[in-house]
Protein backbone atom coordinates (compact mmCIF):
# COMPACT_ATOMS: atom_id res chain seq x y z
CA UNK A 1 0.00 0.00 0.00
CA UNK A 2 1.44 3.45 -1.11
CA UNK A 3 -0.79 5.59 1.16
CA UNK A 4 0.77 6.74 4.28
CA UNK A 5 -0.73 7.30 7.48
CA UNK A 6 -0.93 11.13 8.19
CA UNK A 7 -1.28 12.24 11.33
CA UNK A 8 -4.58 14.69 11.71
CA UNK A 9 -3.87 18.53 11.28
CA UNK A 10 -5.51 21.52 11.99
CA UNK A 11 -4.96 24.83 10.37
CA UNK A 12 -3.74 27.83 12.44
CA UNK A 13 -5.27 30.89 11.77
CA UNK A 14 -2.15 33.14 12.01
CA UNK A 15 0.49 31.31 9.95
CA UNK A 16 -2.06 29.37 8.24
CA UNK A 17 1.05 26.21 8.98
CA UNK A 18 -0.17 22.94 9.53
CA UNK A 19 0.98 21.33 12.61
CA UNK A 20 -0.05 17.96 14.03
CA UNK A 21 -2.71 17.78 16.08
CA UNK A 22 -2.64 16.35 19.41
CA UNK A 23 -4.07 13.03 19.83
CA UNK A 24 -6.48 13.12 23.20
CA UNK A 25 -4.93 11.83 25.88
CA UNK A 26 -7.39 10.13 28.78
CA UNK A 27 -5.52 11.87 32.24
CA UNK A 28 -5.43 10.30 35.34
CA UNK A 29 -8.95 10.96 36.88
CA UNK A 30 -9.75 13.78 39.52
CA UNK A 31 -11.23 10.99 42.20
CA UNK A 32 -8.01 8.71 42.01
CA UNK A 33 -5.45 10.59 44.41
CA UNK A 34 -8.02 10.88 47.24
CA UNK A 35 -9.36 7.61 46.80
CA UNK A 36 -5.88 6.21 46.61
CA UNK A 37 -5.18 8.01 49.98
CA UNK A 38 -8.26 6.73 51.47
CA UNK A 39 -7.63 3.19 50.55
CA UNK A 40 -4.17 3.16 51.89
CA UNK A 41 -6.08 4.95 55.44
CA UNK A 42 -7.65 1.80 55.30
CA UNK A 43 -5.26 -0.79 54.67
CA UNK A 44 -2.73 0.82 57.07
CA UNK A 45 -5.76 0.08 59.92
CA UNK A 46 -6.21 -2.97 58.64
CA UNK A 47 -2.59 -3.55 59.00
CA UNK A 48 -2.52 -2.11 62.53
CA UNK A 49 -5.15 -4.21 63.71
CA UNK A 50 -3.46 -7.19 62.39
CA UNK A 51 -0.15 -6.28 64.53
CA UNK A 52 -2.02 -5.69 67.38
CA UNK A 53 -4.06 -9.27 67.35
CA UNK A 54 -0.50 -10.65 66.80
CA UNK A 55 0.79 -8.74 69.59
CA UNK A 56 -2.18 -9.76 72.03
CA UNK A 57 -0.88 -11.88 75.02
CA UNK A 58 -2.93 -14.76 75.57
CA UNK A 59 -4.42 -15.18 79.19
CA UNK A 60 -2.17 -17.41 81.14
CA UNK A 61 -3.83 -20.13 82.41
CA UNK A 62 -4.23 -19.52 86.60
CA UNK A 63 -1.78 -20.69 89.29
CA UNK A 64 -2.24 -23.91 91.26
CA UNK A 65 -3.21 -23.09 95.04
CA UNK A 66 -0.21 -23.95 96.28
CA UNK A 67 1.78 -21.87 93.75
CA UNK A 68 -0.53 -18.92 94.25
CA UNK A 69 0.53 -19.31 98.07
CA UNK A 70 4.01 -18.89 97.09
CA UNK A 71 3.26 -15.60 95.44
CA UNK A 72 1.34 -14.58 97.65
CA UNK A 73 3.34 -15.11 100.74
CA UNK A 74 5.96 -13.21 98.44
CA UNK A 75 4.10 -10.08 98.31
CA UNK A 76 2.84 -9.66 101.64
CA UNK A 77 6.18 -10.28 103.70
CA UNK A 78 8.42 -7.79 101.37
CA UNK A 79 10.73 -6.07 103.92
CA UNK A 80 9.39 -2.61 105.81
CA UNK A 81 12.66 -0.94 104.04
CA UNK A 82 11.50 -1.65 100.89
CA UNK A 83 8.38 0.64 101.49
CA UNK A 84 10.48 2.93 103.10
CA UNK A 85 12.97 3.80 100.12
CA UNK A 86 10.30 3.63 97.25
CA UNK A 87 7.83 5.91 99.23
CA UNK A 88 5.27 6.91 96.58
CA UNK A 89 7.75 5.87 93.27
CA UNK A 90 5.80 6.51 90.27
CA UNK A 91 2.71 6.02 91.51
CA UNK A 92 0.04 8.87 90.33
CA UNK A 93 -1.96 9.56 93.91
CA UNK A 94 -5.84 9.53 92.98
CA UNK A 95 -6.75 9.42 96.40
CA UNK A 96 -9.65 12.39 97.73
CA UNK A 97 -10.52 13.30 100.98
CA UNK A 98 -14.14 12.64 101.56
CA UNK A 99 -16.83 13.40 104.39
CA UNK A 100 -19.40 11.45 104.86
CA UNK A 101 -20.80 9.23 108.20
CA UNK A 102 -17.56 6.89 109.39
CA UNK A 103 -18.02 3.78 107.08
CA UNK A 104 -17.33 1.04 109.82
CA UNK A 105 -17.44 -2.51 109.70
CA UNK A 106 -19.76 -5.72 111.02
CA UNK A 107 -16.94 -5.61 113.77
CA UNK A 108 -17.37 -1.49 114.17
CA UNK A 109 -14.02 -1.24 112.86
CA UNK A 110 -13.03 1.25 109.85
CA UNK A 111 -14.39 -0.44 106.54
CA UNK A 112 -12.22 -0.36 103.17
CA UNK A 113 -14.88 -1.04 100.02
CA UNK A 114 -13.34 -2.03 97.24
CA UNK A 115 -15.70 -2.41 94.28
CA UNK A 116 -14.24 -3.42 90.94
CA UNK A 117 -14.33 -6.00 88.30
CA UNK A 118 -12.37 -8.97 87.52
CA UNK A 119 -12.87 -8.33 83.70
CA UNK A 120 -11.23 -4.51 84.41
CA UNK A 121 -7.67 -4.25 83.71
CA UNK A 122 -7.22 -1.30 85.98
CA UNK A 123 -8.79 -3.20 88.84
CA UNK A 124 -6.36 -5.92 88.00
CA UNK A 125 -3.28 -3.45 88.28
CA UNK A 126 -4.72 -1.60 91.25
CA UNK A 127 -5.17 -5.36 93.21
CA UNK A 128 -1.17 -5.64 93.64
CA UNK A 129 -0.96 -2.63 95.42
CA UNK A 130 -4.28 -3.17 97.65
CA UNK A 131 -3.08 -6.81 98.65
CA UNK A 132 0.23 -5.54 99.50
CA UNK A 133 -1.21 -2.58 101.25
CA UNK A 134 -4.01 -4.47 103.49
CA UNK A 135 -1.52 -7.40 104.23
CA UNK A 136 0.24 -4.27 106.45
CA UNK A 137 -2.74 -4.33 108.83
CA UNK A 138 -4.17 -8.03 108.13
CA UNK A 139 -4.58 -10.79 106.83
CA UNK A 140 -5.68 -12.86 103.09
CA UNK A 141 -6.52 -16.18 102.82
CA UNK A 142 -8.28 -17.80 99.74
CA UNK A 143 -7.07 -15.22 96.57
CA UNK A 144 -6.79 -16.96 93.89
CA UNK A 145 -5.09 -15.61 89.98
CA UNK A 146 -6.57 -14.67 87.75
CA UNK A 147 -6.32 -11.83 84.04
CA UNK A 148 -8.52 -9.08 83.01
CA UNK A 149 -10.12 -9.47 79.89
CA UNK A 150 -8.73 -10.58 76.92
CA UNK A 151 -11.15 -8.37 74.97
CA UNK A 152 -10.34 -5.07 77.28
CA UNK A 153 -7.54 -2.55 76.92
CA UNK A 154 -4.26 -3.90 78.43
CA UNK A 155 -5.70 -7.52 78.03
CA UNK A 156 -4.88 -10.21 80.21
CA UNK A 157 -3.51 -8.48 82.88
CA UNK A 158 -2.19 -11.06 85.40
CA UNK A 159 -3.89 -10.00 89.09
CA UNK A 160 -5.67 -11.53 92.02
CA UNK A 161 -9.59 -12.10 92.41
CA UNK A 162 -11.22 -10.85 95.98
CA UNK A 163 -14.19 -13.04 95.01
CA UNK A 164 -14.29 -16.00 97.56
CA UNK A 165 -11.47 -14.61 98.90
CA UNK A 166 -11.40 -13.60 103.45
CA UNK A 167 -9.28 -10.94 104.97
CA UNK A 168 -8.92 -10.30 109.07
CA UNK A 169 -7.56 -7.43 110.51
CA UNK A 170 -7.42 -6.08 114.41
CA UNK A 171 -7.23 -3.00 112.85
CA UNK A 172 -9.97 -2.74 109.57
CA UNK A 173 -12.76 -4.10 107.89
CA UNK A 174 -12.33 -5.09 104.04
CA UNK A 175 -15.20 -5.95 101.87
CA UNK A 176 -14.75 -6.29 98.52
CA UNK A 177 -17.18 -6.74 95.59
CA UNK A 178 -16.46 -8.09 92.57
CA UNK A 179 -19.48 -7.34 90.18
CA UNK A 180 -18.34 -9.15 87.22
CA UNK A 181 -15.79 -11.80 86.49
CA UNK A 182 -13.33 -11.65 83.02
CA UNK A 183 -16.11 -12.67 81.19
CA UNK A 184 -18.03 -10.37 82.43
CA UNK A 185 -20.40 -12.80 83.72
CA UNK A 186 -22.42 -11.34 87.35
CA UNK A 187 -20.57 -12.11 90.54
CA UNK A 188 -20.92 -10.51 93.43
CA UNK A 189 -23.50 -7.65 93.64
CA UNK A 190 -23.33 -4.36 96.21
CA UNK A 191 -25.43 -3.13 98.38
CA UNK A 192 -27.59 -0.73 98.69
CA UNK A 193 -26.03 1.11 100.57
CA UNK A 194 -22.50 0.32 99.01
CA UNK A 195 -23.84 0.99 95.65
CA UNK A 196 -24.94 4.67 97.08
CA UNK A 197 -21.37 5.78 98.57
CA UNK A 198 -20.72 4.42 94.86
CA UNK A 199 -22.25 6.89 92.99
CA UNK A 200 -21.93 9.74 95.42
CA UNK A 201 -18.17 9.63 95.50
CA UNK A 202 -17.95 8.69 91.80
CA UNK A 203 -20.20 9.86 89.79
CA UNK A 204 -18.96 8.69 86.45
CA UNK A 205 -18.88 5.15 87.91
CA UNK A 206 -15.40 4.56 86.99
CA UNK A 207 -14.10 1.10 88.69
CA UNK A 208 -11.93 0.24 90.93
CA UNK A 209 -13.32 2.07 93.38
CA UNK A 210 -12.04 2.42 96.99
CA UNK A 211 -13.69 3.70 99.90
CA UNK A 212 -11.46 4.37 103.07
CA UNK A 213 -14.11 4.83 105.65
CA UNK A 214 -15.55 7.74 104.28
CA UNK A 215 -12.79 9.66 105.14
CA UNK A 216 -11.01 8.87 101.48
CA UNK A 217 -11.34 7.34 98.32
CA UNK A 218 -10.21 7.30 94.86
CA UNK A 219 -11.37 5.86 91.34
CA UNK A 220 -9.31 4.45 88.70
CA UNK A 221 -5.19 2.66 88.67
CA UNK A 222 -2.31 4.54 90.38
CA UNK A 223 -0.21 3.31 87.85
CA UNK A 224 -0.95 1.75 83.78
CA UNK A 225 -1.57 -1.54 83.88
CA UNK A 226 0.52 -2.27 80.50
CA UNK A 227 3.65 -2.62 83.41
CA UNK A 228 2.26 -6.01 84.37
CA UNK A 229 1.56 -7.23 80.24
CA UNK A 230 2.74 -10.65 79.46
CA UNK A 231 4.75 -11.31 82.93
CA UNK A 232 3.35 -13.90 85.21
CA UNK A 233 2.66 -13.74 88.65
CA UNK A 234 6.33 -15.42 89.74
CA UNK A 235 7.87 -12.91 87.31
CA UNK A 236 5.70 -10.16 88.87
CA UNK A 237 6.38 -10.93 92.41
CA UNK A 238 9.96 -11.05 91.49
CA UNK A 239 10.25 -8.05 90.33
CA UNK A 240 8.31 -6.56 93.27
CA UNK A 241 11.28 -7.38 95.30
CA UNK A 242 13.43 -5.12 93.87
CA UNK A 243 13.17 -1.98 94.46
CA UNK A 244 15.11 -0.36 92.04
CA UNK A 245 12.32 -2.19 89.01
CA UNK A 246 9.53 -0.11 87.38
CA UNK A 247 7.20 -2.54 88.82
CA UNK A 248 8.19 -1.92 92.24
CA UNK A 249 8.24 1.91 91.89
CA UNK A 250 4.46 1.41 90.73
CA UNK A 251 2.73 -0.93 92.76
CA UNK A 252 4.90 -0.06 96.18
CA UNK A 253 4.46 3.52 95.20
CA UNK A 254 0.73 2.44 95.33
CA UNK A 255 0.58 0.25 98.62
CA UNK A 256 2.42 2.91 100.35
CA UNK A 257 -0.64 5.38 99.89
CA UNK A 258 -3.07 2.83 100.40
CA UNK A 259 -1.24 2.23 103.59
CA UNK A 260 -1.33 6.00 104.33
CA UNK A 261 -5.20 6.32 103.46
CA UNK A 262 -6.03 3.24 106.09
CA UNK A 263 -3.96 5.08 108.69
CA UNK A 264 -5.91 8.12 108.56
CA UNK A 265 -8.98 5.94 109.43
CA UNK A 266 -7.23 3.80 112.03
CA UNK A 267 -5.40 6.70 113.92
CA UNK A 268 -2.10 6.01 112.64
CA UNK A 269 -2.45 2.06 114.07
CA UNK A 270 -0.37 -0.09 114.08
CA UNK A 271 2.30 2.15 114.89
CA UNK A 272 5.12 0.50 113.40
CA UNK A 273 3.39 0.45 110.02
CA UNK A 274 1.76 3.89 110.40
CA UNK A 275 4.35 6.03 111.90
CA UNK A 276 6.66 5.69 109.81
CA UNK A 277 8.14 8.92 108.31
CA UNK A 278 7.61 8.20 104.81
CA UNK A 279 3.89 7.63 105.46
CA UNK A 280 3.81 10.38 107.82
CA UNK A 281 4.93 12.89 104.61
CA UNK A 282 2.47 10.53 102.67
CA UNK A 283 -0.55 11.06 104.90
CA UNK A 284 0.47 15.00 104.85
CA UNK A 285 0.40 15.16 101.42
CA UNK A 286 -3.67 13.27 101.16
CA UNK A 287 -4.50 16.01 103.13
CA UNK B 1 -16.91 37.44 47.28
CA UNK B 2 -18.13 33.62 48.20
CA UNK B 3 -15.34 31.27 48.69
CA UNK B 4 -15.08 28.58 46.21
CA UNK B 5 -16.89 25.64 47.63
CA UNK B 6 -13.58 23.51 48.17
CA UNK B 7 -12.33 26.38 50.25
CA UNK B 8 -15.28 26.60 52.18
CA UNK B 9 -16.16 23.05 53.11
CA UNK B 10 -12.33 22.89 53.89
CA UNK B 11 -12.63 25.51 56.28
CA UNK B 12 -15.49 24.58 57.84
CA UNK B 13 -13.72 21.32 58.74
CA UNK B 14 -10.97 22.83 60.20
CA UNK B 15 -13.28 24.69 62.29
CA UNK B 16 -14.85 21.66 63.36
CA UNK B 17 -11.32 20.12 64.23
CA UNK B 18 -10.38 23.37 66.28
CA UNK B 19 -14.12 22.19 67.84
CA UNK B 20 -13.20 19.03 68.56
CA UNK B 21 -9.66 19.39 70.04
CA UNK B 22 -10.59 22.23 72.51
CA UNK B 23 -12.96 20.42 74.03
CA UNK B 24 -10.90 17.20 74.30
CA UNK B 25 -8.04 19.95 75.24
CA UNK B 26 -10.57 21.35 78.56
CA UNK B 27 -11.43 18.05 79.28
CA UNK B 28 -8.15 17.23 79.80
CA UNK B 29 -7.36 19.93 82.19
CA UNK B 30 -10.17 19.32 83.79
CA UNK B 31 -9.03 15.99 84.53
CA UNK B 32 -12.87 14.60 82.97
CA UNK B 33 -13.00 11.77 81.12
CA UNK B 34 -15.85 12.78 77.50
CA UNK B 35 -18.44 10.70 76.89
CA UNK B 36 -17.37 7.67 75.05
CA UNK B 37 -17.69 3.84 76.10
CA UNK B 38 -15.29 3.14 78.95
CA UNK B 39 -14.44 -0.78 78.15
CA UNK B 40 -13.92 -2.87 75.08
CA UNK B 41 -11.99 -2.16 72.36
CA UNK B 42 -13.93 1.65 71.96
CA UNK B 43 -11.94 2.84 75.40
CA UNK B 44 -11.50 7.30 75.37
CA UNK B 45 -10.31 6.73 78.87
CA UNK B 46 -7.88 4.47 78.03
CA UNK B 47 -6.53 6.38 75.25
CA UNK B 48 -6.78 9.78 76.92
CA UNK B 49 -5.25 8.36 79.86
CA UNK B 50 -2.33 6.86 78.42
CA UNK B 51 1.03 8.35 78.15
CA UNK B 52 0.55 9.03 75.09
CA UNK B 53 -2.19 11.35 75.43
CA UNK B 54 0.38 13.98 76.20
CA UNK B 55 3.54 15.52 74.68
CA UNK B 56 6.43 13.76 76.18
CA UNK B 57 6.94 14.64 79.58
CA UNK B 58 5.40 18.11 78.92
CA UNK B 59 1.85 17.49 80.67
CA UNK B 60 1.06 19.55 77.31
CA UNK B 61 -2.33 17.20 75.84
CA UNK B 62 -1.95 16.19 71.95
CA UNK B 63 -4.67 17.99 71.49
CA UNK B 64 -3.56 20.94 71.96
CA UNK B 65 -1.44 20.39 69.22
CA UNK B 66 -4.44 19.67 66.97
CA UNK B 67 -5.72 22.86 68.07
CA UNK B 68 -2.84 24.13 66.42
CA UNK B 69 -2.98 22.19 63.17
CA UNK B 70 -6.65 23.09 62.47
CA UNK B 71 -6.34 26.88 63.18
CA UNK B 72 -3.11 26.87 60.59
CA UNK B 73 -5.52 24.86 58.22
CA UNK B 74 -8.07 26.99 58.46
CA UNK B 75 -5.70 29.98 58.11
CA UNK B 76 -4.35 28.33 54.53
CA UNK B 77 -7.70 27.56 53.20
CA UNK B 78 -9.00 31.27 53.45
CA UNK B 79 -6.32 31.24 50.48
CA UNK B 80 -6.68 29.72 47.23
CA UNK B 81 -5.31 26.08 47.39
CA UNK B 82 -1.72 25.06 46.25
CA UNK B 83 1.27 22.90 47.30
CA UNK B 84 1.13 24.44 50.98
CA UNK B 85 -2.63 22.77 51.46
CA UNK B 86 -0.74 19.75 50.32
CA UNK B 87 1.99 19.90 52.23
CA UNK B 88 0.26 20.95 55.51
CA UNK B 89 -2.25 18.23 54.88
CA UNK B 90 0.15 15.59 54.24
CA UNK B 91 2.17 16.43 57.82
CA UNK B 92 -1.55 16.17 59.34
CA UNK B 93 -1.91 13.24 57.73
CA UNK B 94 1.63 11.38 59.08
CA UNK B 95 0.51 12.79 62.49
CA UNK B 96 -2.31 11.02 61.85
CA UNK B 97 -1.42 7.51 61.00
CA UNK B 98 0.94 7.96 63.94
CA UNK B 99 -1.33 8.40 66.60
CA UNK B 100 -3.95 6.01 65.16
CA UNK B 101 -0.76 3.48 65.24
CA UNK B 102 -0.38 4.20 68.84
CA UNK B 103 -3.96 3.68 69.57
CA UNK B 104 -4.82 0.15 67.74
CA UNK B 105 -1.32 -1.35 68.43
CA UNK B 106 0.43 -0.09 71.80
CA UNK B 107 -2.90 1.09 73.63
CA UNK B 108 -5.29 -1.39 71.95
CA UNK B 109 -8.31 0.87 71.94
CA UNK B 110 -9.99 3.77 69.99
CA UNK B 111 -11.50 6.74 71.08
CA UNK B 112 -14.44 7.96 69.36
CA UNK B 113 -13.75 11.81 69.90
CA UNK B 114 -9.91 11.25 68.72
CA UNK B 115 -11.03 9.47 65.72
CA UNK B 116 -13.35 12.16 64.56
CA UNK B 117 -10.39 14.42 64.80
CA UNK B 118 -8.58 12.01 62.58
CA UNK B 119 -11.52 11.51 59.58
CA UNK B 120 -11.67 15.42 60.16
CA UNK B 121 -7.39 15.33 58.53
CA UNK B 122 -7.92 12.61 56.18
CA UNK B 123 -10.78 14.76 54.67
CA UNK B 124 -8.66 18.06 54.48
CA UNK B 125 -6.42 15.86 52.58
CA UNK B 126 -9.10 14.67 50.04
CA UNK B 127 -9.87 17.67 49.43
CA UNK B 128 -6.06 19.45 49.08
CA UNK B 129 -6.07 16.17 46.48
CA UNK B 130 -9.39 16.88 44.78
CA UNK B 131 -8.73 18.42 41.60
CA UNK B 132 -10.15 22.16 42.85
CA UNK B 133 -8.37 21.56 45.96
CA UNK B 134 -5.45 21.42 43.57
CA UNK B 135 -5.84 24.42 41.73
CA UNK B 136 -7.01 22.25 38.44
Amino acid sequence: MSAKRQAPVRKQASSGRKTPMRKPVAGTPGWVAPAAVVAGVALLVAAFLVIRWYMTPTPPPPLSSDSTAVVVNQITTLPSSEFESIGQGTANNLIKPVSGTPLTGATGKPQVLYIGAEYCPYCAAQRWALIIALSRFGTFAGLKTTSSSSSDVYPNTPTFTFHGATYTSQYIDFRAVETSDRDQNPLDTPTAAEQQLFNKYNPAGSIPFVDFGNRYSFTGAMYLPDLLSGASWQAIADELRDPRSAQAQAVIGSANLITAAICKTTSDQPAPVCSSAMIQGLEKKLG
Amino acid sequence: MALPRTQAAAILISVAGIAVSIYLTVLHYAGVVPACPASGAINCEAVLSSRYAVLGTTGIPTSALGIAWFAVSAALWTRPPGRMHLAWSAAGLVAVLYLVFVEIVVVGAICLWCTAAHALVVALVVLSLSPSGRGA
